[in-house]
């Protein structure tokens, strides 16, 4: 085992994610079982290996710096539960968060 | 035992506001004192499904941004993704360059305690997006019970340039000077307005003390300084704290403080901070950067202040102080220029606009951009008062009356009632002034009553007539000399 | 004959010559989809109740159906998930926005495994689909519902997603035509993210043909999506005079010990043959490292990416939430919690997990390593061959409820469709025959770029194979 239900726990925390019991012993086991998958990559040479970012050499597309306006604001903020006003209203940021 | 000292090492984030129409990411507008939330749109509301798309201009602004830092530019940059949980970051991540950034090193020059030059190393300069703002108070001001926030996603997607410095900075003193020195040769750049007072530009500090018992403290990172006052204070604050702590032997905890402007102190963020690593962003492919490109770009690079405030000192004989605070606005710098291109002498068109323009656009509110008195104008007073068709004191009224009622110079002499074409009042007593008193022995003899055949006056009269070259009225030369001598 | 039962390019010839009206093909596909939809269950949400506008362009009055992960402006899109609740998008995908201007009729949007996470079509918040050709059986996944919906003739074509095997596995299960362009053919605007670099938008059908016709539309450049091509064009006209002669189809080395169901080890070798028959040259191509860490490889990367694109998933702007949390924090995770189904949450455990500063050289930047790797054995491979030639799935479509156990074997099954992914490459899921009422379906793969080739050499094989039938529920 790679990780304890502990660390499952925490790095579940940090995804923002509250795990029942069972959830938790299920996410151990996939996630332990997971790395020892990923444990094959140490039979490669990867030192000289250049990590892959795109299938070609494409350049970043560049936009001109032209406003234009989203149309339908209104149909956004229609979307969410918490607008007040023109704003959107959420819980109070605790410390801590 | 010797007496310990303390030196502090200190390096310093800036966020800068770059200068842009659209945001970094989508086609919405950077201007952020619209109505809350109603420059948004699906791509930096960070909905399903919406993709960046990079702005041309900002990638620019950027490379202006680094070559005013003396920082050179990477041929491929790339983005990442700097994930966290906050309510006024919609994508849940950030989209920025932390690793593989646009710029390489530079350096920015500061004064050390002694006043010598020294070089503070920029470590680099990334692009990346800015977050939306919180409020804890309704958009009417109303202050809510402190249990709810408000989220306005209009910032969310403006470009930001993030500037890290190595820890050279030794003093809450050479930190101003950096970040002031810095801000001023980014807006001369054009990459940003960095307007203070708008937020463009925000400051956290790493702090750590080094010993001379060879103890190093551990890096505090200081949080949350919007202004060159909050800057130098939270820096002082947290060498004192340090230092204290490292004199009763206990060790400075690595973690992150928050200024608080208001009581004046640091305390200790009770934030666990995630030091996660950045995947690459897989909706944006790397950003290369042709040298064409780059050539292009620093072609329009203007010359810095510091380099144009030592060119008025060396070639023109400007004092520095006034150098430096011409050179302060760019656009002030230019105006005086301007007037030495018309004509006006160096030193005096530098002290006309050091005085007098400033005063006026101090008074008024107005920047130099708003003055309607062209530089050609004001060089063609100087020029007057230089020639002593005006004198200074005449020079300063045709000044006030043209600023104060936008007339023209010849407006503004008839309306003064000066006398057109020659020289008198106040601007021929100036010059008898000065020819007296640059002949005290002669003045000496007229007033001992040596000069019974008048002589002596004649010739101060005559001295006063070539002053003038000739523009004076010879009846009033000799009443006004005769008058001065008593 | 009935007018559901239409493939795509007779459906539009029908239209052009007035045989009938799309008013009675709606009606008709209507019909079809009130009958089998109790059983089959494809649709997350029905836009059909009432007929469509007049429209005009290359698929004028075509009843078509999208994968519940594709945005609609104006209409729930849920990628199948709690999380994503009501939200009606305020922006169409491109992909969609080109159907619709080609005249398009949307019946409905179709389901799928949450957030495309899965190969059953079983793990929607929605409820499983079934595979109409067994309704006991899985029609394969995540795009299970567009393959279903095709299959059972709701309509002649239909749009998925595939970031692992997500369009050609279901295809295969369904007996239906299916096509994974090349990465960058098709915008990915107003796709729901699953794994960024890996995700592609193709299309479902009946005939090769027929995916020709679609991805004339949908393919091209679009300035929403930084990673697609721009001067690229394709011509995906659909040609009868095609030919393999002189091509060469490579068969993988490493795979021919790997067990196989018999339908898919029967259909290989009679797929071979008719490719041999034709004048194709059959040879064989070596992928190690394809063989042993591509499947690890995927699935490190594709959650490493899943995680951070469903961050954004917090409720405050969108979707499922809640209003009486004490704090931001609070709400964050009773809205993840609840909102995500118990594989997205694995998945995105193990994403984070990987991508921790302790663990991300070890795990992610390898992952991102041995893709190289896995791009480089292709470019090479593809110096050797023309077309790989390989099962979509090493398994016949199983029973709904099998295989749920061990998720890392079910991953295993993915060996032979997510390499294409990492490698950026197109995939055509082809019919290849019938084991007793299942359909078997196998996969051809090329080069990038090579999509028009691929769906050239799929004319060949439909003509020699035979086209599918529409199915009946297993009746």
């Amino acid at each position: 085992m790679k990780l304890t239900s502990e660390q499952v726990n925490d790095i579940a925390l940090e995804s923002r994610l509250l795990l029942t019991e069972q959830e938790l012993a299920g996410a151990t086991r996939y996630i332990n079982n997971f790395l020892d998958m990923l444990d094959r990559f140490k039979e490669l040479d990867l030192k000289d290996v250049e990590p892959f970012s795109f299938a070609e050499a494409i350049a970043c597309p560049l936009r001109d710096d032209k406003v234009i306006a989203f149309a339908d604001t209104e149909a956004i903020l229609h979307e969410s539960a918490h607008v007040d006003g023109s704003y959107f209203k959420v819980p109070r940021i605790m410390e801590g968060e | 035992m010797p007496e310990l000292t303390f030196t502090p090492v200190i390096g310093i984030e800036i966020h800068i506001r770059l200068k842009s129409d659209s945001k970094l990411f989508c086609s919405c507008s950077t201007n952020t004192d619209a109505a809350p939330n109603t420059n948004i749109c699906p791509v930096c509301m960070g909905l399903p499904g919406t993709l960046p798309h990079l702005n041309h201009r900002v990638v620019e602004q950027g490379m202006l941004a680094g070559f005013a830092l003396n920082c050179g530019i990477r041929p491929k940059s790339l983005f990442f993704r700097k994930s966290y949980f906050y309510p006024d970051l919609p994508k849940g991540h950030q989209i920025s360059q932390c690793d593989l950034p646009i710029t390489t090193s530079g350096y920015i020059e500061v004064h050390d305690a002694e006043g010598k030059l020294k070089k503070i190393r920029v470590h680099h300069l990334h692009l990346e997006e800015d977050v939306g703002s919180l409020h804890h108070s309704a958009s009417d001001g109303r202050l809510e019970g402190a249990d709810t926030s408000y989220v306005d996603y209009n910032r969310s997607g403006t470009p930001l340039a993030e500037i890290v410095s190595e820890p050279d900075v030794a003093s809450a003193a050479e930190a101003v000077e950096y970040v002031m020195t810095l801000r001023r040769r980014v807006i001369y750049s054009g990459a940003s307005d960095v307007e203070l007072e708008k937020g463009m530009m925000r400051f956290d500090a790493n702090v750590s003390m080094k010993c001379s018992d060879g103890r190093w403290g551990h890096k505090v990172e200081v949080k949350n300084m919007n202004s060159f006052k909050a800057l130098e204070r939270a820096i002082e604050y947290e060498i004192k704290r340090q230092k204290k702590i490292m004199l009763q032997g206990g060790e400075v905890m690595q973690e992150t403080r928050h200024w608080n402007d208001a009581k004046g102190v640091t305390s200790a963020s009770r934030v666990k901070e995630f030091y996660r690593k950045f995947i690459v962003e897989p909706d944006l492919p790397p950003l290369f950067i042709s040298q064409e490109w780059i050539d292009r770009v620093a072609a329009r690079m203007p010359e810095m202040p510091d380099v144009r405030a030592n060119r008025y000192v060396n070639e023109w004989g400007v004092p520095q102080e006034v150098a430096d605070v011409l050179t302060d606005d760019k656009n002030l710098a230019d105006y005086f220029e301007a007037c030495v291109k018309a004509g006006a002498n160096p030193v005096r068109a530098a002290h006309w606009v050091r005085t007098e323009v400033l005063r006026v656009l101090n008074e008024r509110g107005q920047k130099i951009q708003d003055f309607a008195m062209r530089p050609e104008v004001l060089a063609e007073v100087v020029k007057r008062v230089d020639d002593g068709k005006l004198s200074t004191t005449q020079g300063k009224e045709v000044f006030d009356h043209m600023a104060a009622n936008n007339s023209s110079l010849d407006e503004a002499i008839s309306a003064l009632g000066i006398t057109e074409g020659g020289v008198a009042g106040s601007a021929l007593n100036e010059i008898i002034a000065r020819v007296i008193s640059e002949n005290p022995d002669v003045l000496e003899e007229i007033r001992s009553g040596k000069d019974k055949k008048g002589k002596k006056l004649k010739f101060l009269q005559g001295l006063v007539m070539k002053e003038t070259k000739g523009q004076a009225k010879p009846q009033e030369v000799a009443e006004a000399v005769a008058e001065a001598v008593k | 004959m009935e007018l559901y039962e239409l493939n795509l390019s007779d459906a539009i010839q029908g239209l052009k010559d007035k045989k009938f009206s799309a008013s009675e093909l709606f009606a008709s596909c209507k019909a079809r989809i009130d009958k089998l939809e109790p059983e089959i269950h494809a649709f997350i949400t029905r836009t059909d109740s009432t007929p469509p506008a007049e429209t005009s362009g290359l698929l004028a009055g075509i009843p078509t159906v999208l994968k519940d992960n594709l945005c609609t402006k104006g209409l729930r899109t849920t990628a199948a998930s709690k999380i994503l609740g009501e939200w009606r998008p305020p922006y169409d995908a491109t992909a969609w926005a080109k159907l619709k201007e080609a005249g398009a009729v949307l019946m409905g949007k179709v389901n799928m495994d949450e957030f495309a996470m899965g190969n059953t079509c079983g793990n929607s918040a929605f409820g499983p689909t079934r595979n109409p050709n067994d309704l006991s059986r899985v029609p394969g996944g995540s795009s299970g519902g567009s393959a279903a919906a095709v299959s059972a003739g709701y309509v002649p074509f239909s749009l998925g997603s595939d970031t692992g095997g997500s369009i050609r596995q279901p295809a295969s299960f369904c007996g239906v035509y299916g096509l994974k362009p090349t990465y960058g053919m098709v915008s990915r605007y107003g796709l729901i993210s699953y794994g960024s670099s890996l995700d592609q938008i193709g299309p479902f059908a009946r005939t090769v043909k027929d995916l020709q016709l679609v991805m004339s539309v949908i393919s091209g450049h679009d300035p929403m999506d930084s990673s697609s091509f721009r001067d690229k064009d394709h011509d995906f006209t659909h040609r009868e005079d095609v030919s393999v002669k002189g091509k060469r189809v490579a068969l993988v080395k490493e795979f021919q010990s790997f067990t196989l169901d018999a339908p898919i080890a029967e259909a290989m070798a009679k797929t071979r043959k008719v490719l041999e028959e034709e004048g194709a040259e059959i040879v064989e191509v070596s992928l190690p490292v394809v063989a042993r860490y591509a499947v690890a490889c995927y699935y490190a990367l594709a959650m490493s990416e899943a995680h951070t694109n469903l961050e954004r998933y917090d409720g405050v702007r969108l979707g499922y939430t809640v209003k009486d949390a004490a704090g931001i924090k609070e709400m964050f995770e009773r809205v993840r919690s609840y909102g995500f189904g118990p594989e997205v949450k694995s998945r995105i455990i193990a994403g984070t997990c990987l991508t921790e500063p302790t663990r991300c050289e070890e795990y992610y930047v390898a992952a991102t390593k041995v893709r190289t790797l896995i791009a480089q054995e292709f470019t090479r491979a593809f110096g050797e061959c023309d077309f790989i030639l390989q099962p979509a799935s090493p398994s016949m479509p199983w029973k709904i409820g099998e295989n749920d156990e061990d998720e890392l074997k079910g991953y295993e099954a993915d060996l032979y469709t997510l390499p294409v992914n990492l490698a950026g490459l197109p995939g055509l899921s082809f019919f290849a025959g019938y084991a007793g009422n299942l359909p078997v379906g196998l996969q051809l793969i090329g080069p990038r770029w090579s999509d028009p080739a691929l769906l050239d050499t799929g004319v060949i094989l439909e003509r020699h194979l035979g086209s599918p039938k529409i199915a009946n529920g297993g009746k």
